[in-house]
């Protein structure tokens, strides 16, 4: 163990003999990506939970100060496997508001169409996952049929099915394909339809229900209070979406409303999913009748003016925001992003805290994360509590000074 | 020389009409409707079952091995045979070498006690049903030490569910069998199966069916009481450190445990090989006929059962089998025993 392993382990867990603590990852059937927690448990109850996050660290920030402002866009589009548009999106957004151009119209109501179908195909995904691990096949394996659908219908228009690489500076690459409206409109009511059914089934299927009823618990104070977003706020009764309260794309023209539920529990954000997913085809079916004429993009000239700027959207998990920093260059000076699961990972442990092993990975799992998205770095002193920041070469320096230590 | 050995130890062997008589029992018992029958069976409920739950869920399921796969639990089983065997450092070498072959023989064995072919099963002794609960008790037990033999984290916590489980579901599968054997007043399966050749036992208690049907999917660990194995919690719970023979040999066996629990419940509640008999065809191949019919029937209530279920925690199935199923099996027998009293039902 090395001395700064030490020093974080004393911090937190000095109270805590060692013989009630259980490890849960980085590597566990339960979690797809390595992300440690350490529970610590009072015979079968979990009391606390240490969480120890950065195992997939990649550098995207430091990555986005190194490439064209175009490039950044698809390279931020990787940074998670299913909500990828939306960050495109949000970073587009910012750095659009750093130019004179505007976007058109019909560019706005594409974004919002490709963004709904994005949050659909999340949702569908993240309910069959969360069959999955409360061990019912046959919802998984219905629910991912269904997420076909979606996946069919952005194919169709992005020619790709998960990074769909739509967007680009004030408008989208690629316009609606012609004659799709019939066909999107009658896959939303079917899609709509299916959604109700295994809303049905999540409320009347008994094993299901003793799964998920009563299970992480969290008072809309606390949620408030540990700042979680999306769905995960939602659930406890809070208004937060950003498409309602700060609009982007072509959400002020459309008619919508957001779910909220009271129950605070995992069956309540079961509930509260599925109820989006109706809630998003309807935006699909509108956006699609209503889409207006014109053109989809405007070009712009590839050097960004000087300024800063923020953006934030409404992705699947929740808010997710973006900090954009311009001195006129053909790359950004500073780009910063931070994912809705490092805003709802506090709750999350909240939430864990009084349950049973066996509920782990459905509460993990009920909150929809996405460690990879999340991971950033900082330095932190935990003896001293002091914060600091290193430009790229300082580090580049410490690093060289710490691999010659260690060879010798 | 060879041709003339044969003919000579054919000619020692059967002289008597007995000789016949004791090689067609061998034969019954190793080759049909013994082992090698049971084995089949158990590869065709495993096929029906992935079919099943495949079609169920909007999927095609196994194709490739024989007509629409048929062939693909026995491939998988041969596949296994060839694979690494790999031993865990900390594990009991010998229980875990030997267990599994201990754990196939419950099955088999119990399966010997089931009439197929005839109302005489291939063994039968006056005390039979003892004899099967026994080795119900002996498969838990032995199913628990081979899983706490190979000693890492996943199987001790599976050993603990796994015994938790057993002491939920025992009393109740027990209670139900009890109901079958106060009825019908016979401890042997030969007798249980007689006394319904009017009216089945299924129609006299149809609580004591369910109650087995719900136990039996406890002890086969099929969802939602798959606790033991639930592989989103601790891996393949006890089996996972085991591989290659050995597991090919313990996936054979809950195959085999699944006949079994079907081929019980046939036997106790749904009148056994009994039907109608036509004159002109061999009463065997009736007999046959009736009981794969009833097999496949409970199986496929099974699969249907379980494809449409969530995993329960073990808190949750110790309370549905302790505060709900052992007070209705209970009611159940009461109630029987009251009726038999009043003279409304008739002991056969």
């Amino acid at each position: 163990m090395s001395e700064t392993t030490k020093k974080v382990e004393s911090a937190g867990l000095m109270k805590y003999s060692t013989e009630n603590l259980v490890p849960f990852g980085p590597i566990h059937p339960a979690l797809k990506e390595p992300e440690y927690f350490k529970l610590v448990l009072e015979g079968e109850k979990i009391v606390e939970v240490i969480p120890r996050i950065g195992y997939v660290h990649r550098g995207l920030e430091k990555a986005a100060e190194m490439r064209p402002w175009v490039q950044n866009m698809y390279m931020f589009e990787r940074t998670c496997g299913i909500c990828s548009f939306v960050h495109s999106l949000c970073y587009g957004q910012a750095v659009e508001e750093l130019t004179i151009y505007e976007v058109p119209r019909r560019a706005k109501y594409i974004r919002l169409i490709v963004a709904e179908l994005e949050r659909i195909h999340s949702h569908l995904l993240w309910v069959g996952l969360m069959g999955h691990w409360a061990g019912f096949e046959t919802l998984f394996m219905w629910v991912w049929r269904d997420r076909e659908i979606v996946l069919d219908i952005v194919e169709a228009i992005s020619g790709n099915r998960i990074h769909k690489s739509m967007n680009a500076f004030c408008g989208v690459r690629r316009d609606m394909p012609e004659n799709m409206e019939e066909q999107i409109v009658e896959k939303m009511k079917y899609l709509a339809d299916r959604t109700r059914y295994y809303r049905e089934i999540i409320d009347t299927e008994e094993t299901m229900l003793e799964r998920t009823e009563k299970i992480g618990k969290v008072s809309a104070d606390t949620a408030e209070k540990l700042c979680a977003v999306g769905p995960m706020a939602r659930y406890v009764g809070i208004q937060h979406d950003v498409r309602l309260n700060d609009p982007y794309a072509a959400y002020d023209e459309v008619p919508f409303s957001i779910v909220t539920r009271n129950e605070g529990d995992v069956h309540g954000l079961l509930r509260l999913r599925l109820d989006e997913l109706i809630v998003s085809t309807e935006l699909v079916t509108y956006a699609v009748k209503h889409l207006p004429e014109g053109q989809i993009r405007v070009k712009i000239p590839p050097i960004i003016p000087a300024g800063e700027h923020s953006s934030h959207c409404e992705a699947p998990r929740g808010e997710i925001f973006y900090y954009v920093k311009s001195t006129g260059g053909r790359t950004p000076d500073r780009v910063k992003s931070r994912q809705p699961t490092m805003a709802n990972l506090p709750t999350a442990l909240e939430m864990l805290k009084g349950l049973t092993i066996a509920d782990v990975p459905i509460v993990l799992t009920a909150i929809d994360p996405c460690f990879g998205c999340m991971d950033r770095m900082s330095f932190l002193d935990t003896e001293t509590n002091r914060h600091w920041t290193w430009s790229g070469e300082q580090l580049r320096q410490y690093g060289i000074k710490y691999y010659k230590q260690r060879r010798t | 020389m060879v041709r003339r050995t044969i003919a000579t130890v054919r000619y020692q062997i059967l002289q008597t009409k007995e000789d016949v008589e004791l090689l067609l029992q061998i034969f019954e018992a190793l080759v049909f409707p013994g082992v090698l029958f049971t084995i089949g069976v158990g590869f065709l409920f495993d096929w029906l079952d992935r079919k099943t739950a495949a079609r169920m869920q909007g999927r095609i399921g196994p194709k490739i091995a024989g007509p629409s796969g048929i062939l693909q639990p026995f491939a998988d089983f041969l596949k296994l045979l060839f694979k690494e065997e790999i031993i865990p450092s900390h594990a009991d070498r010998t229980i875990f070498l030997f267990a599994p072959a201990l754990f196939l023989l419950a099955p088999l064995l119990s399966m010997l006690f089931i009439p197929i072919l005839a109302l005489s099963p291939i063994a039968s002794f006056d005390y039979d049903i003892l004899a099967i609960l026994f080795l119900l008790a002996y498969a838990a037990f032995v199913v628990s030490v081979l899983s706490y033999s190979s000693a890492s984290s996943f199987t001790t916590i599976a050993t603990g569910r796994l015994v938790l489980q057993y002491v939920s579901y025992e009393i109740p599968l027990v209670l139900a069998i009890i109901t079958a054997v106060l009825y019908t007043r016979s401890l042997s399966v030969e007798g249980i199966v007689a006394a319904q050749s009017k009216l089945w036992n299924i129609f006299v208690m149809p609580f004591a069916f369910a109650v087995y049907i719900i136990a039996l999917m406890a002890e086969l660990e099929k969802p939602p009481f798959d606790i033991p194995s639930a592989k989103t919690e601790i891996v393949a719970g006890w089996l996972t450190e085991f591989s290659g023979r050995a597991l090919a040999f313990l996936k054979l066996t809950k195959e085999v445990s699944y006949v079994f629990g079907s081929a019980l419940a046939v036997s106790l509640f749904l009148g056994g090989p009994l039907g109608p008999e036509f004159s002109g065809v061999p009463i065997w191949i009736l007999y046959f006929s009736y009981f794969m019919v009833k097999l496949l029937a409970v199986g496929f209530l099974i699969f249907v059962l379980k494809t449409s279920m969530a995993r329960i925690k073990i808190g949750q199935a110790t309370e549905l089998f302790w505060k709900i199923l052992t007070p209705v099996s209970l009611g159940q027998i009461i109630l029987i025993l009251v009726l038999i009293q009043g003279g409304i039902l008739v002991v056969s």
